[in-house]
C-alpha cells in the first residue's frame, strides 16, 4: 500500500469527479492507445518516482513528459521565440510567481486574500523607495532582500490580526488593505511619487541581451515553484489544505490551525516579495496603477482560478495560460487591451462555472486517467 | 487518582444557563458514562474540556494540570480526544490519510513526519476499519465513518478518551460490536467518558454513571443504581424514556 499516492489519486479522483464523468468515457476508450505509450514512459518516470518523487508527488509516464517537455519548452525558448514570446514569457514568470504566492496561502487554506497586491506592490515600493529615498546608489544585494522582507512584514501585518478571525471577515480586511495602501500613495507622494509613482529602478530587462534577461526572470520562478512544491506535497500542505476543508478536525488533531494559517501567509509573502521586486526591476520603476490597485490582486486570483487552486503547478500554468493568451493569442486578432481583457474574464468565469477545478488539473489528471492503471 | 476533573462547572450563552455549578470526577482506568435527557448539557461539557467553548464559571483539570482556558489542539496535545457526535472527516483525504492528519506534529517546519503506513494501519485495525483505509470517507456506511472518527480519536495517542453519543445511528448488531471494541480499550488501559441520552448501550459497559439534569448534577452511582433512582426516573419521565 502506498498511501502518499493513494491519498493523492484518491484526491484526484473525486476532484476529477462530476465533470470529468462526461468525458469520461471518451477517455477511457483512448486508454487503449496512450496506456501502451505510458508504459513505454514509465521507466523515466520511475527514475524521477525513486529519486525525488518523494517530495514532489509521483507521476506516470504522460504526466512526467508534460513535465520534461515544459521545462524544457521554457528553458530553451530564447532560442525558438521570437521577441514578443519572450517579453509575454518574462511578464508570465513574474506573475506564476505572484499567482503561486498567493495559492500557498489563499488556495490552500481557503481563506481567499483580495489584497495579495499589497504584498507584491509594497516590496517593488520597498526597492523604488530605497533607491529614490535613501540612496541611488544602494545595490540590488541590499534592496532586494530588503524588499522581500518587507513584503513579509507587511504580511505579518496583516496575519495576525485577521487570520483570528474566519468567514468572510478575512477576505474583507485584505481587501481593505489594498484600499488603504492604494489611498496612501498620494498623501505621501513625497516619498512614493503619488500618482505617477517612482521611476529610477535598475531595469535588468536587456534589450540588446533579451536571451540572459529572460533567465533573470524565469530561474526566479522556477526556483520558487520548486520552494512552493516541496512544502504544498509536504505535512504542511496536507495541513494547510485540511484547514480549507475542516478546521475544527485539524484542531481536534492537535494542530495549531491559526498558527498553520498565518504560517501559510508568511510563506506567501515570500514569493509576492520576489515577484514584486521583479516587477519593479522590469519596469524600471513603480506606479499604483501597476502595483497596488486592487485588479492586481484579481488577475493573480484569476491565474490560480484558471490553472487550479491549491496545486501551485496549476497557477503557475494559469499564469502563463492568461499572459500568452492576453499579449499573443487575442494581441494576433488586433483586440486593444481592454477587449483583450473582457474576453479572459469572460474566460474565467466559464472556468469558474463549469472547471472549478481549473484547466491544468484536468489536464494533470486526464493524462493520469490516460496512462491507464498502473497499479 | 483523577484523570479528569471537572469542578463547579459553568456555561452560560447570553442569559441561557447550559451547565450550572457541575463537578465530577474520572479515575484512572475507568469507564465513565454520562447521561441525561436531550439537552441537559452533556455536548456543552465536552465542549468546555475540549476548549471549544469558554469556560463561564470553574476549573478542568486533566492529570493535576489546569486546562479550563486552553485551546483545542492544547487538550489534544496533552492526551485528551474527543470523538464528537458528528462526523467530520475531511471528504478529499482518504481514510488513511483522515488518519495521518491526527498524528501530524504541531509544527511549521516539520515536512516530514506523523505516522507511518504500518502504524496508520494500527489505529484502524484497533476499530476494524483496517480494510477501508484507501475508501474516500463519503463512501463508508455510516457505522465505519462512525469508527473512523474514533480511529482519527486513537490517532492522537490519548489517555483520556471522550465519547459523545458513539451509538448514534447504529443498529443493535453494530452497537453490541462497537461496546465490544470499547471494552478492548478498557483492556489497553484507557479511561474513557461515554455520553449518550439513554442507557442502553452503556448498561454493561461502564462502571459509573453520571446524570446530568438541566445542566445540574442529579445523581451518581454503578449503572444499576442508577436505573433504580428514582429522581433519575423522573427526569426522564419528563422527556422520555431510561
Amino acid at each position: 500500500m502506498s498511501s502518499e499516492t493513494g491519498r493523492s489519486s484518491g484526491i484526484a479522483s473525486r476532484i476529477s469527479g462530476a465533470a470529468g464523468r462526461a468525458g469520461g468515457a471518451a477517455l477511457d476508450r483512448l486508454t487503449t492507445v496512450t496506456g501502451p505509450i505510458n508504459r513505454v514512459l514509465q521507466p523515466l518516470a520511475n527514475v524521477y518516482n525513486r529519486l525525488i518523487g518523494g517530495y514532489f508527488g509521483e507521476m506516470n509516464g504522460l504526466q512526467f513528459v508534460l513535465v520534461v517537455g515544459t521545462l524544457v519548452g521554457l528553458l530553451t525558448a530564447p532560442f525558438w521565440g521570437n521577441y514578443a514570446l519572450i517579453q509575454a514569457m518574462i511578464a508570465a514568470s513574474i506573475w506564476a510567481i505572484l499567482a503561486m504566492g498567493w495559492d500557498i496561502q489563499s488556495g490552500y487554506t481557503g481563506y481567499i486574500s483580495f489584497g495579495h497586491s499589497v504584498l507584491s506592490g509594497g516590496a517593488g515600493y520597498t526597492t523604488a523607495m530605497l533607491i529614490h529615498n535613501v540612496n541611488p546608489e544602494l545595490p540590488m544585494l541590499v534592496t532586494i532582500p530588503v524588499s522581500v522582507l518587507a513584503a513579509l512584514g507587511i504580511g505579518l501585518l496583516i496575519a495576525l490580526p485577521s487570520l483570528r478571525l474566519s468567514g468572510p471577515y478575512f477576505s474583507l480586511i485584505t481587501f481593505v488593505a489594498v484600499l488603504i495602501f492604494y489611498r496612501m500613495m498620494n498623501p505621501l507622494s513625497e516619498y512614493t511619487g503619488g500618482e505617477t509613482g517612482l521611476a529610477g529602478v535598475e531595469k535588468i530587462f536587456d534589450i540588446t541581451e533579451p536571451v540572459q534577461s529572460y533567465y533573470l526572470f524565469l530561474l526566479p520562478m522556477l526556483a520558487v515553484a520548486v520552494a512552493l512544491l516541496i512544502v504544498a506535497r509536504s505535512n504542511i500542505g496536507l495541513i494547510l489544505l485540511a484547514i480549507r476543508e475542516n478546521e475544527s478536525a485539524v484542531e481536534a488533531a492537535g494542530i495549531n490551525a491559526t498558527k498553520f494559517k498565518i504560517w501559510s501567509f508568511m510563506l506567501s509573502s515570500i514569493p509576492m516579495g520576489i515577484g514584486g521586486v521583479l516587477l519593479a526591476h522590469r519596469f524600471g520603476g513603480v506606479d499604483p496603477g501597476s502595483f497596488i490597485v486592487v485588479d492586481n490582486s484579481i488577475e493573480m486570483i484569476a491565474m490560480a482560478v484558471v490553472g487550479g487552486m491549491g496545486s501551485i503547478l496549476g497557477p503557475l500554468g494559469g499564469a502563463f495560460f492568461i499572459i500568452l493568451m492576453e499579449d499573443i493569442v487575442l494581441h494576433a486578432f488586433g483586440l486593444d487591451a481592454q477587449l483583450r481583457w473582457a474576453i479572459l474574464w469572460i474566460i474565467v468565469l466559464l472556468i469558474l462555472v463549469f472547471a472549478r477545478q481549473g484547466l491544468f488539473r484536468k489536464l494533470w489528471y486526464g493524462l493520469e486517467r490516460l496512462g491507464g492503471d498502473r497499479r | 487518582m483523577s484523570v479528569l476533573e471537572v469542578e463547579n462547572l459553568t456555561k452560560k450563552f447570553g442569559g441561557l444557563v447550559a451547565v450550572d455549578d457541575f463537578s465530577f470526577e474520572v479515575d484512572e482506568g475507568e469507564i465513565v458514562g454520562l447521561i441525561g435527557p436531550n439537552g441537559s448539557g452533556k455536548s456543552t461539557v465536552f465542549n468546555c474540556i475540549m476548549g471549544i467553548y469558554g469556560v463561564t464559571e470553574g476549573s478542568i483539570r486533566f492529570n493535576g494540570d489546569d486546562i479550563t482556558d486552553d485551546s483545542t489542539h492544547q487538550v489534544v496535545n496533552k492526551g485528551l480526544s474527543r470523538v464528537s457526535q458528528e462526523s467530520n472527516p475531511i471528504d478529499s483525504m482518504s481514510v488513511a490519510g483522515n488518519i495521518k492528519l491526527f498524528t501530524l506534529p504541531n509544527s511549521i517546519v516539520s515536512l516530514r513526519g506523523g505516522a507511518t503506513q504500518e502504524e496508520i494501519y494500527e489505529y484502524a485495525a484497533r476499530i476494524d476499519i483496517e480494510d477501508d483505509l484507501q475508501e474516500m470517507p463519503d463512501e463508508l456506511p455510516h457505522a465505519d465513518v462512525r469508527r473512523l472518527e474514533i480511529a482519527k480519536a486513537l490517532a492522537t495517542e490519548p489517555e483520556l478518551l471522550l465519547l459523545d453519543e458513539p451509538f448514534a445511528g447504529m443498529n443493535q448488531a453494530e452497537i453490541g460490536e462497537l461496546a465490544a471494541q470499547i471494552e478492548r480499550f478498557r483492556e489497553e488501559g484507557m479511561t474513557m467518558v461515554v455520553v449518550d441520552h439513554n442507557m442502553g448501550g452503556l448498561m454493561g459497559l461502564v462502571d459509573r454513571v453520571v446524570v446530568l439534569n438541566n445542566g445540574d448534577f442529579l445523581a451518581s452511582g454503578t449503572p444499576e443504581e442508577i436505573a433504580e433512582d428514582d429522581a433519575v426516573q423522573e427526569a426522564y419521565l419528563a422527556g422520555e424514556g431510561l
